[in-house]
């Protein structure tokens, strides 16, 4: 690069800075993590951050909505997992620590062999042909026990052979961690690398107007496949960490929840930015495992929390970071915290109330504590009497209370949202 | 070895029964600025389509430097030295303006469907972003999406797009469609210097515009060509006079 060029020297600068504490920060995390609960959820997010950053190479960079993107991650977990067991006694830890390559190489010939179909098309033909491979696959899965296992799935033990790599064997899960961490962290700076180059370029021309496009000499359909190719890859390595992390793989992995679930993650985090995914899947995680663990209602919490982002934020959680970092930029940050702080507090109320409810009502249809008399049923740690209308004229009053607070303060916080943004945009131009 | 640029035959092209090209024969030579007019609805439009690949033909040979090129995707024209603009901007909105253009030059400098090269460093792809940024005169643009740009801004990154890759036949599709009197004088100034020793074709409405730029010009009505010469000609022709509007071309005299 040429002299001139010096702050995008500080910029890079910046760049590795951030990359190297992000590594630090997540390699440093078990040392205050330490209970196995929150080593596996850790591990579960470091896969799962691969897995939605795969994903938005196809949707937010190539504007390929996939609903069967779950084939890839499967695939490279399945094949992972049938290699562990192959190496079996003649295995060490280096060749299980490179087993997510493996994944990955599966994966990317799935996306070869598939990909030639899928991408054929873009738009909403994309979108139904990969449900409906997504489909087949995941009804293969259940036709050939042989290689998927049947519903059991099929199981192996990451720590194969005698000695240890560097003095890792693989077993503790904190050394698990540390081989996700390494391989996460590996994948993530090659698929941003791939957007700084001219594949990863056209893919978001391809994006933004095929048409256009194919009038510069890019033959769109290829630009698709080869990113669904390479999207198929780092699913598939994905995979093969989530095969080492749990030692047992099942036709779930490849279904069109999974296809699902890496949707929402992706799409909750932000598909507009590189970082977005990473966002999405460490939250959905925690949300998946943290509240799953506390209540059966958390689908229903889920499902809120994601139409809420939909029609609120459908840039996703990057989209606001950016835009709260524009009005820092501008100065105009201060300005809004205290709106901030005082929407929060409505907003708390109303989701105690509703929360409330909801409980309630799960403890009731799970018909616990129903025509019991007297019979306290403890919901949310209190003993609440539900064949009495004290609890539920509370929960009502509280979620009534919050929602026109809420409305009140809300509209304040949204004209005060409404004038910064003018203030933003005017300073702009 | 001398064919001309492009070298239509027999063209024909109809959409269900009814024939929107009926029959198009035309040259245009090498180096030459050749305008194509007619009434709305002649088929001026659909004519570029065919010619870029954008439609395919019903009948007919179109021939690009002497090669026949019926049958080829848009790319692979593309490819073959064919740019065109769109009437409707058709640009890469989430992406700036400098992205726009880089992406236009990517093929052309033989760096494919690369994911091994970083953007950052192509010194060579990044100068002619730059040179082209610079001649629309959208420099100080750079980093702006091309989607928050003014009409006039994103008329010029259309054409900026269409000439990056260094195409030596361009077809450009009203460049000055929806433009003021001062922002077709640029454009004007602009199409005359960066389609400079190159072959133009184009489409356009306005008169001023036709009578002072072209070489030479087509007047096709109703999918037909009635007349293909140099202006001065086509302003007396008497077929043009009947066919065409006469009031148009008179329009066109008080700009000169």
């Amino acid at each position: 690069m040429t002299g001139s060029h010096i702050p995008e020297a500080v910029f890079r600068r910046g760049r590795i800075l951030l990359w190297g504490g992000c590594l630090a920060f997540a390699v440093a995390l078990p040392l205050v993590f330490k209970t196995g609960f929150l080593l596996s959820l850790l591990c579960q997010m470091g896969v799962m951050v691969v897995f939605a950053l795969s994903y938005n190479m196809l949707l937010g960079q190539t504007g390929l909505l996939s609903f069967g993107h779950a084939v890839y991650y499967g695939m490279g977990a399945f094949i992972s997992m049938h290699t562990l067991n192959l190496l079996g006694k003649d295995g060490g830890p280096l060749l299980v620590a490179l087993l997510p390559l493996v994944g990955g190489l599966a994966g990317l010939v799935a996306g070869v062999v598939l990909g030639y179909v899928t991408t054929k098309k873009a738009g909403t033909t994309f979108a139904m042909i990969s449900l409906g491979i997504g489909e087949l696959v995941a009804a293969c899965a259940l036709m050939f026990p042989g290689f998927f296992g049947g519903e059991g799935g099929i199981s192996g033990n990451r720590v194969v052979g005698k000695g240890n790599l560097l003095g890792f064997t693989w077993g503790p899960q904190v050394e698990m961690y540390g081989l996700i961490v390494a391989w996460a962290f590996l994948a993530t700076v090659a698929m941003f690398a791939l957007t700084q180059t001219p594949l990863g370029r056209m893919a978001n021309a391809v994006r933004d107007n095929p048409e256009r496009a194919e009038f510069v000499g890019y033959d769109t359909q290829r630009v698709r496949y080869l990113m669904l190719i390479l999207s198929g890859f780092f699913a598939g390595v994905a995979g093969g960490l989530t095969a080492l992390n749990y030692e047992i793989v099942t036709s779930e992995t490849l279904n069109a929840h999974t296809s699902g679930v890496v949707l929402l993650m992706t799409f909750v985090g932000g598909i507009g930015f590189f970082y977005g995914p990473i966002i999405g899947a460490i939250l959905v995680t925690v949300m998946q495992i943290v509240i799953g663990g506390m209540t059966q209602a958390w689908l229903l919490y889920f499902g809120s929390f994601f139409l809420f982002m939909v029609l609120m934020a459908p840039g996703g959680i990057a989209s606001v970071i950016s835009m709260q970092r524009n009005l820092w930029q501008a100065g105009l940050f201060g300005r809004m915290v205290p709106h901030y702080l005082a929407v929060a507090v409505p907003v708390l109320v109303l989701m105690a109330g509703l929360i409330g409810l909801i409980e309630m009502s799960y403890a009731l249809l799970a018909g616990e504590g129903v025509g019991a008399g007297d019979t306290a049923t403890r919901v949310m740690k209190m003993d609440l009497h539900l064949n009495t209308p004290g609890p539920w004229l509370t929960a009502v009053a509280v979620t009534a209370v919050g929602l026109a607070l809420t409305r009140w303060i809300g509209g304040r916080t949204r004209a005060a949202w409404n004038s910064t943004l003018s203030t933003l945009h005017g300073d702009r131009s | 070895m001398n064919a001309p640029a492009i070298r239509i035959t027999g063209l024909k092209k109809n959409f269900g029964a009814s024939e929107i090209i009926r029959g198009v024969d035309l040259d245009i030579h090498r180096g030459e600025r050749h305008a194509i007019i007619g009434p709305n609805g002649a088929g001026k439009s659909t004519l570029f389509h065919l010619i870029s690949a954008r439609l395919p033909v019903s009948s007919g040979v179109i021939e690009l430097k002497g090669e026949n090129v019926i049958g080829l995707k848009p790319f692979e024209i593309n490819r073959k030295g064919l740019s065109r603009s769109f009437q409707i901007t058709n640009i890469f909105h989430n992406l700036s303006v400098f992205e726009n253009l880089r992406c236009a030059v990517l093929w052309s400098l033989g760096y494919r469907y690369s994911f091994w090269h970083r953007l950052a460093g192509l010194a060579d792809a990044r100068l002619r972003a730059e040179a082209v940024m610079e001649d629309i005169g959208l420099a100080d643009r750079r980093d702006t999406p091309a989607g928050i740009l003014s009409y006039a801004e994103q008329r010029a990154l259309e054409i900026g797009i269409t000439i990056a890759s260094g195409a030596d036949v361009i077809l450009l599709d009203e460049p000055t469609a929806g433009m003021s009197r001062s922002e077709t004088d640029d454009a004007v100034a602009l199409i005359r210097r960066v389609t400079e020793g190159k072959t133009l074709v184009m489409v356009e409405h306005d008169m001023g515009v036709v009578f002072g730029l072209a070489d030479r010009i087509s007047v096709l009505v109703y999918g037909q060509i009635i007349a293909t010469d140099a202006p001065a000609a086509i302003r007396c022709n008497a077929a043009v006079q009947e066919a065409y509007l006469g009031t148009s071309l008179h329009s066109g005299n008080e700009h000169e």
